[in-house]
């Protein structure tokens, strides 16, 4: 071979290698890139407070927010405050989504007590839930009552809405072909209704939740002597942030959490049907 | 019997022509305008029934248990003395300007997620998770840094208002076919031409959604700015005063008031986004979101 | 090598790959300025990749494609293109959607207006100019996106299994239009389709590929006055030789 050929080929063999390194150096890159933003915050953040930059009050450094963090988990607070609010949240959204499943159902089966029920419900819906929260506090006042009332109505709501929906979105197409089977009406809804709307029905669990976990941040603000929204409260009034942050940043995780199991259950219960449906 | 049978077949029209049924076209029309169903009154004749005559009985005197009558005579008071109008106007101002501001940088930066994967990438995943941190949570942070009067409250409603916007528009550019981009390839279209002409149209009916969702949430957020961030006036701070004051009337009238005005807003932004895609054809906007 | 410049397409041993799978395996193609050529195939024989390939949304591959002498590299206003789904955008008019196809092109909005009203026309679609897409059925949307693809006076047409998704009468109409249109406007014509005998009604030439990896397997000259009888013994006796080519196993005829 002649020398150019040689050439050539080691040429083409260097080549090689250095295609693969460049793609790997971007696959690191496209994998590391969601972190850039929020490492870029908290160095701003950690270099704010050791320079004096930012007042201690307005934000505390991290090491005192972690240090915080730590103390209220081992004193027991974090623990005592997380669990009541997710006893309310979850008695609440329980309540509320079953009972908007139950009237959901029965508004979505009987077009008689649709047409008596839903214009209320309609004009109920039209108050939002923190509307409510006065006319609450004036009735049952400030106790366990008021959390779960409110809660288990801001998850009622979405709960019926999509539970209705799902019975009226079922296709023609499908209760047709149930009517040339010579379906009865219990066949139809028990056999072609039902698994239709449960898509519909995962996603409005998984909206009643959101709602539900909504509710119980704003009544425990507003009204609550316990809990992790009191807590954020009573950090807030002793100005000391460091508490405020943690105990938001545990509100978060812990919707966060559960809002992406509940994704994933819906997620799975859509899997099984068309596209069509999705 | 005869109204059914036009609801059902209103809500489920044959296709067009028959080339269609081949699409399995299931469109979400529009709801007709059903004629007024009376049936939908009794329930709250009803109650109203029952009200009015339980609180003849054993109310109206100071207690929780008010008359229809008392709470028709704050009605009226607070509408003649201007309060309500005060309150009102001081709520709505605020959030229209929450609305607004949150609406503007929404759409920046939902556009500029929804034009560059790098910064999906690289933003996308943060702002997904600060979107699930419940709002109400950072009003306290908010009141620190912005203290307790309208302009914590504005901002905490320009947050509320620019969630949903940016999210929606983002969303809504990535979903954009390709097939759309693709004839607009062949057409030659610059860059601008194919954010302006192709991928804004189309991503239309999803920012229309983020932006009915924003009316929604910073209307609510203004009731729990207002209940959390004492200082100034509005209708939140009116349902609050009621309530510490143990003036059941003035919270009735509060409600209804809350209520009237969230469904014209909603009701508002539902006539808006018909008029604007109205042409298009194809579902309009889902009930809950 | 020629030295007279092909005013038509010129495609020279094109092969592309998707990873290691070969689409197509040095397809080598020459069609004449004005002519209609049909090209005929099963899924999957990299029919409509040829297609994507000529018109320019795709550019990689090996061998060469030249339009009129000039190399192609990306998408052109010299080559409109048809595609299955009419892709006409739902927010504009069907008018609306054929002059968005005119955005760059080098004419005042005068002339622009006129040649969108001309190629309306043309697809027989006076009186439909203000309406919506998703208020056209399936044959009316695709002569929209026919009028759109021409009014560019491209030197290719592409089309891309035009009348797929479209119902057998609506099919025999639109072949008709657009027999007749191409006789009005004699611009070059490329149909990619999987049916036998819209490829021989329609084309000079039928381009058969066979799949794996996508070949030209034989052309055949359709040498049939028009219009096109489908009941001339010849076009059946073409017809039947083309689907019995189907049913037998490809063999690669060199």
């Amino acid at each position: 071979m002649s020398d150019t050929v040689i050439l050539h080929l080691e040429a083409a063999n260097n080549q090689i290698p250095t295609q693969t390194q460049t793609r790997r150096w971007r696959a690191l890159g496209w994998a590391l890139a969601p972190w850039v933003l929020p490492a870029a915050l908290f160095a701003l953040w950690w270099l704010g407070c050791e320079r004096g930059w930012i007042a201690p009050q307005i934000l505390p450094p991290p090491a005192r927010v972690y240090a915080t963090f730590v103390e209220l988990a081992q004193s027991g607070d974090l623990l005592h405050n997380t669990l009541i609010s997710l006893q309310r949240v979850l008695c609440g959204f329980v309540a509320g989504t079953l009972g908007g499943l139950l009237l959901g159902t029965a508004l979505g089966l009987s077009r008689t007590f649709e047409a008596y029920v839903l214009p209320s419900f309609n004009a109920i819906v039209q108050i939002p839930v923190l509307g409510w929260l006065p006319f609450l506090l004036l009735l049952v006042g400030v106790g366990e009552p008021l959390k779960y009332i409110l809660i288990a109505h801001a998850a009622l709501v979405p709960a019926t809405l999509s539970t209705l929906q799902g019975f009226r979105n079922v296709p023609v197409t499908l209760l047709e072909a149930s009517r040339v089977f010579g379906y009865t009406r219990w066949q139809r809804i028990v056999h072609v209704v039902l698994p239709c709307a449960v898509p519909t029905l995962a996603t409005g669990v998984r909206l009643a939740f959101t709602k539900a976990w909504l509710a119980l941040v704003v009544v425990e603000l507003v009204a609550s002597s316990e809990g992790l929204g009191y807590l954020i409260v009573y950090g807030r009034q002793l100005f000391q942030l460091d508490l405020v942050m943690a105990a938001v940043v545990i509100v978060g995780a812990i919707g966060f959490a559960i809002n992406r199991a509940l994704d994933a259950l819906e997620r799975r219960l859509r899997r099984g049907l068309p596209s069509a449906f999705r | 019997m005869a109204r059914f049978t036009q609801t059902f077949l209103s809500r489920n029209a044959p296709p067009r022509c028959d080339c269609e049924v081949d699409r399995g076209v299931n469109v979400e029309l529009a709801k007709t305008r059903r004629l007024p169903d009376l049936r939908g009154f009794v329930l709250p004749a009803l109650a109203f029934a029952i009200w009015w005559a339980v609180s003849a009985i054993h109310g109206g005197k100071g207690g929780l248990l008010v008359t229809p009558e008392q709470v028709w005579h704050t009605t009226w008071q607070q509408v003649t003395s201007g309060a309500l109008a005060k309150a009102l106007g001081a709520s709505l101002a605020r959030e229209a300007s929450g609305f607004a501001i949150g609406t503007i940088l929404g759409l920046a930066l939902g556009i500029s997620l929804g034009l560059s994967r790098l910064a999906t990438r690289m933003i996308g995943p943060s702002f997904d998770t600060f979107k699930q941190i419940s709002l109400f949570a950072w009003i306290p942070l908010i009141s620190v840094w912005f203290g307790l009067g309208d302009a914590a409250k504005v901002v905490f409603l320009s947050l509320a208002a620019l969630l949903p916007v940016a999210a929606h528009t983002c969303d809504g550019i990535h979903a954009v076919p390709r097939s759309y981009v693709e004839a607009a390839r062949v057409f030659r279209y610059t860059r601008r031409q194919l954010v302006w002409h192709v991928i804004l149209p189309a991503a239309l009916p999803s920012i229309f959604t983020g932006l009915y969702l924003a009316l929604i949430y910073s209307w609510l957020a203004t009731l729990g700015a207002e209940y959390l961030l004492v200082a100034g006036s509005g209708i939140g701070n009116t349902l609050i005063d009621g309530s510490e004051n143990f003036r059941m009337d003035l919270v009735l009238f509060g409600i209804v008031v809350v209520g009237v005005v969230g469904s014209l807003l909603s009701g508002l932004a539902r006539a808006a986004e018909r008029a604007v895609l109205k042409r298009r054809g194809g579902a309009l906007l889902k009930e809950n979101v | 090598m020629t030295s007279v410049v092909s005013e038509g397409v010129d495609i020279d041993r094109v092969s592309k790959h998707y990873a290691t799978l070969p689409v197509l395996d040095g397809v080598s193609l020459r069609i004449r300025a004005g002519e209609f050529v049909s090209v005929l195939g099963a899924s999957g024989c990299g029919k409509s990749t040829l297609l994507r390939l000529i018109a320019g949304l795709d550019t990689d591959h090996s061998g060469e494609i030249r339009v009129a002498g000039e190399r192609v590299r990306d998408t052109s206003l010299q080559r409109g293109i048809v595609f299955q789904d009419h892709r006409l955008f739902p927010w504009l008019t069907a008018a609306q959607n054929v002059l968005a196809a005119l955005r760059n092109a080098p004419l005042s909005l005068a002339e622009k207006r006129r040649a969108v009203a001309e190629h309306i026309a043309l697809v027989g679609l006076e009186g439909f100019e203000n309406a919506y897409p998703h208020e056209l059925s399936g044959g009316m949307a695709q002569r929209v996106a026919i009028a759109r693809g021409l009014v560019n006076r491209p030197r290719v047409l592409l089309l891309d299994e035009p009348f797929g998704a479209l119902d057998a009468q609506t099919r025999g109409r639109l072949q008709n239009e657009l027999q007749r249109i191409w006789q009005h406007e004699r611009i070059t014509m490329v149909l990619v389709t999987h049916d036998v005998d819209e490829a021989i009604y329609l084309g000079d030439r039928v381009v058969t590929m066979a799949p794996r990896p996508g070949r030209i397997e034989r052309i055949a000259d359709v040498n049939l006055p028009r219009p096109r009888e489908r009941t001339d013994p010849r076009y059946v006796a073409l017809r039947d030789e083309l689907l019995a080519g189907f049913a037998q196993s490809p063999i690669v005829q060199p």
